[in-house]
């Protein structure tokens, strides 16, 4: 399923209008500090968070960055499980990979099965599953199962998990968001953290958090 | 291995445990000597200790009877357990003899190596109740609790007995006025007492009299020395007893408790002589006269009057257990089930020591004479068997080894557990042995060098990183006064994907990659860099151009020596 229809989107974005506090879990969400996001409650603990990149260039690395920065500030521990070992150290200060554990995957097939020993581990505060650039068909063979599997493992604990993948294949996630802009080349002029604040984010999918 | 030194006294010798079993010594008076009435000694007692030694190591022991070879040479039983003697086998058969008379016998060769573990093991416990510890027998350590409170003397004990079970050693225990008293009474704790006894002169910590399965075989051991009874494993429960008035608890034991020869025991029986009360109540002086020296001593054991000083024994300040398997080890399983052995046991001395792991060393034998070593740094001190074993099995989980194991090391580097004020708003690991293992299974998922916190190296090469250990404590962010970087974040293709590029003039204007390509819309560039001129075969130079596709997206277009590649998207 690439996406929903346009009009559940709506639906969906009405409902979360009309009835902020709903998909919450007693308040306790992982800051982003992106507007986009926050407005709508950030990414939810103990839940499963997919965030699907359409267009090239579209952020999700400087979402990413983003999020390092949010769990450096509140002392927080950060995993990123690298599907395509991808990400670039160099473009982020020292004190702020101080918090990162980092897992280089040399194929994305391990990447599932690393980050759900990371969302077992109770000293980390976001566990990032990065598939961005994995081939859909590679993502495609994942079965369900192991996402199900994911989820109770990060149901049992305190973590915030963000996937960020090409397309939707994160049958259990909870929150389902989109990165359909690209940037252009006139942005490597702004600041970055101007860049992540103008991030563009649209909601894809919100299931309600189970009761208790 | 935790290796122990025996201080002797002048002229006294360690070679004979018999002697200090209770041949030697004053009198007691009744299991107290005068002016000392208030010394308790505790025993620690493991029957058929050699046999339990080398089950103990076994993943999945035979049920039934069983025997352990004696060390000697000749083939003959050392030991047997219940079922064996329920089928008629003794030590000192051949094993023949002992087959003609139980077919279904399994017999085991000694294991000096287990041995030595399981006695270090037996010592660790002991050492967890006092500093004075004799070694007093294979399987007998005597430990002196007078300094322990009355009230907390049982629950010691019996925090011991569960220590050694543990570490699969079940063991018995027994508390008196005199080392022989405390001896018997942890024999006997293992086996059957008679009501009376238990009236009268002890009280039995851990089980009730009558809940004892073994209660009938023990009354009719045969004649010298009582066989104490192997536990059965199915009651793991401690067994404890504690001697309050030493005349009433040992007249009803049968006189085979006190270990007579074959030739007294033989005269006594025909005397009518059953039990050690019976003995006891003979004039002292008739025994003398009639059974000699040896009768002497007999006599004076019965009244429990024989007393003796400890000869303790000092623990050496290493951790380390060894192991040369009979039988190569192909699988993980055996290895982790011996580990898990040596693991309780070095946990115990260390908690006796108030010492903790720092370090797992371990050296894995292989049969084509190769050693694998390896060292597993904790990232806390840690005297917790459960920790030590969860480190050792996430290593062993990913291990391969070219060749079968054909024997086991394993020490602790030992530290002083540390205690440090961490910072008011640092943030430590809320569980540190959890993160290692995180790491250690992470690791061993998509390699060693593969996981960590990433360190960008102080050169200008691009993509010079380092993964380093994850730092135990995170101080607080810094206040940032550099400005805020700009532009967007680049997803570094590894390795970078070849390109083929069309110039306009100087200028990318189309290029074609594996992943994207098109048409130029806009460019930005090129930046020149070069390194490591000095050193030609590591001489870099490149030209780095950002370009935007008309379709969109924004990459890094690379141009070296060896062609244009595209080397990331910014993303």
């Amino acid at each position: 399923m690439a996406g929903s229809p346009p009009t559940l989107s709506a639906l969906r974005e009405l409902l979360q209008q009309r009835f902020p506090s709903a998909p919450r879990t007693g308040g306790h969400a992982f800051a982003t500090g992106i507007p986009a996001l926050d407005e709508r409650g950030g990414l939810p603990r103990a839940a499963l968070t997919e965030v699907v990149c359409t267009a090239p260039s579209c952020g999700s690395h400087l979402l990413f960055g983003q999020l390092l920065q949010q769990a450096r500030q509140r002392g927080g521990r950060v995993g990123l499980i690298d599907g395509s070992d991808q990400f670039e150290p160099a473009e982020w200060g020292a004190d702020v990979l101080e918090p990162l554990v980092w897992v280089r995957c040399a194929a994305p097939e391990s990447a599932v099965p690393a980050a759900e020993i990371l969302a077992r581990d109770a000293n980390l505060e976001l566990v990032v599953l990065d598939l961005r650039r994995a081939a859909p068909s590679v993502l495609r063979r994942i079965p369900a199962a192991a996402w199900y599997r994911l989820q109770r493992a990060v149901e049992q604990s305190d973590l915030a998990f963000l996937a960020l993948t090409p397309l939707a294949v994160v049958p259990s996630a909870q929150l389902r968001w989109a990165l359909p802009c690209s940037h252009h080349l006139g942005d490597q002029q702004r600041e970055r953290s101007q860049l992540a604040a103008a991030l563009t984010v649209t909601l894809q999918r919100q299931r309600l958090a189970a009761a208790g | 291995m935790l290796e122990n030194k025996v201080i002797m006294p002048s002229g006294a010798s360690a070679d004979s445990p018999q002697d200090r079993i209770g041949t030697t010594g004053g009198h007691a008076g009744g299991g107290a000597a005068p002016g000392r009435a208030s010394r308790r000694l505790a025993v620690l007692h493991l029957s058929d200790f050699a046999l339990q030694a080398v089950l103990r190591l076994e993943q999945a022991p035979p049920a039934g009877p069983l025997a352990l070879l004696g060390a000697g040479p000749r083939a003959v039983l050392a030991e047997c357990n219940d079922a064996a003697r329920a089928s008629g086998v003794a030590p000192g058969l051949t094993v023949p003899q002992a087959l003609a008379r139980c077919p279904r016998l399994v017999v085991r060769a000694p294991h000096p190596a287990a041995e030595t573990d399981a006695r270090a093991a037996l010592l660790a416990a002991a050492f967890t109740l006092s500093p004075a510890v004799e070694a007093t027998a294979p399987g007998v350590c005597t430990i002196d609790v007078t300094g322990l409170a009355e009230r907390e003397r049982e629950p010691a004990l019996a925090a011991a007995l569960d220590q050694l079970a543990s570490t699969g050693l079940l063991a018995t225990g027994g508390i008196a006025a005199t080392p022989l008293l405390a001896l018997y009474a942890a024999r006997w704790s293992a086996t059957s007492l008679p009501p009376e006894a238990l009236a009268k002169g002890g009280g039995r910590a851990g089980q009730s009299p009558s809940s004892n399965p073994n209660a009938d075989k023990d009354q009719s051991a045969p004649g010298g020395r009582a066989p104490p009874r192997p536990i059965p494993c199915s009651v793991p429960s401690p067994r404890l007893l504690v001697v309050r008035d030493g005349r009433s608890f040992l007249a009803p034991l049968p006189l085979a408790a006190a270990d007579p020869s074959p030739a007294v025991a033989a005269i006594t029986a025909g005397w009518g002589i059953r039990t050690l009360g019976e003995f006891a109540a003979l004039p002292k002086s008739d025994i003398a006269q009639r059974l000699g020296g040896e009768g002497l001593a007999l006599w004076e054991r019965c009244v429990g009057e024989t007393d003796r000083p400890l000869q303790p024994v000092v623990a050496a300040p290493t951790f380390a257990a060894a192991l040369d398997c009979e039988h190569e080890l192909e699988t993980v399983e055996p290895l982790l089930f011996i580990l898990r052995r040596f693991v309780d046991r070095l946990a115990l001395e260390l908690a006796s020591a108030a010492l903790a792991a720092a370090t797992i060393e371990l050296r894995l034998i292989l049969s084509d004479e190769t050693v694998h070593a390896h060292s597993i740094r904790l990232p806390h001190p840690s005297t917790s068997a459960d920790v030590l074993f969860r480190a050792l099995s996430t290593y062993l989980d990913a291990l391969r080894t070219a060749a079968a194991i054909a024997g086991v090391r394993l020490s602790l580097e030992p530290t002083r557990i540390s205690r440090r004020q961490e910072g008011l708003f640092d943030c430590a690991l809320r569980d540190p042995h959890g993160f290692t293992e995180t790491l250690a299974r992470a690791a061993a998922l998509v390699g060693p060098d593969r996981v960590g916190t990433p360190r960008v190296q102080d050169t200008h090469r691009p993509d010079s990183v380092q993964l380093t250990a994850p730092p135990e404590v995170i101080a607080p962010l810094a206040p940032a006064f550099a400005l805020s970087p700009l532009g967007l974040v680049l997803r570094r293709y590894r390795p970078p994907l070849p390109a083929t590029v069309e110039l306009a003039g100087r200028f990318p204007a189309y290029f074609w990659t594996s992943s994207a390509h098109g048409p130029v819309r806009e460019h930005a560039g090129p930046w020149y860099s070069s390194g490591t001129w000095w050193e030609i075969q590591h001489l870099w130079e490149r030209e780095e151009w950002d370009v935007e596709l008309e379709s969109g997206g924004v990459y890094r277009l690379v141009r070296t020596p060896a062609g244009w590649c595209l080397e990331g998207e910014y993303d």
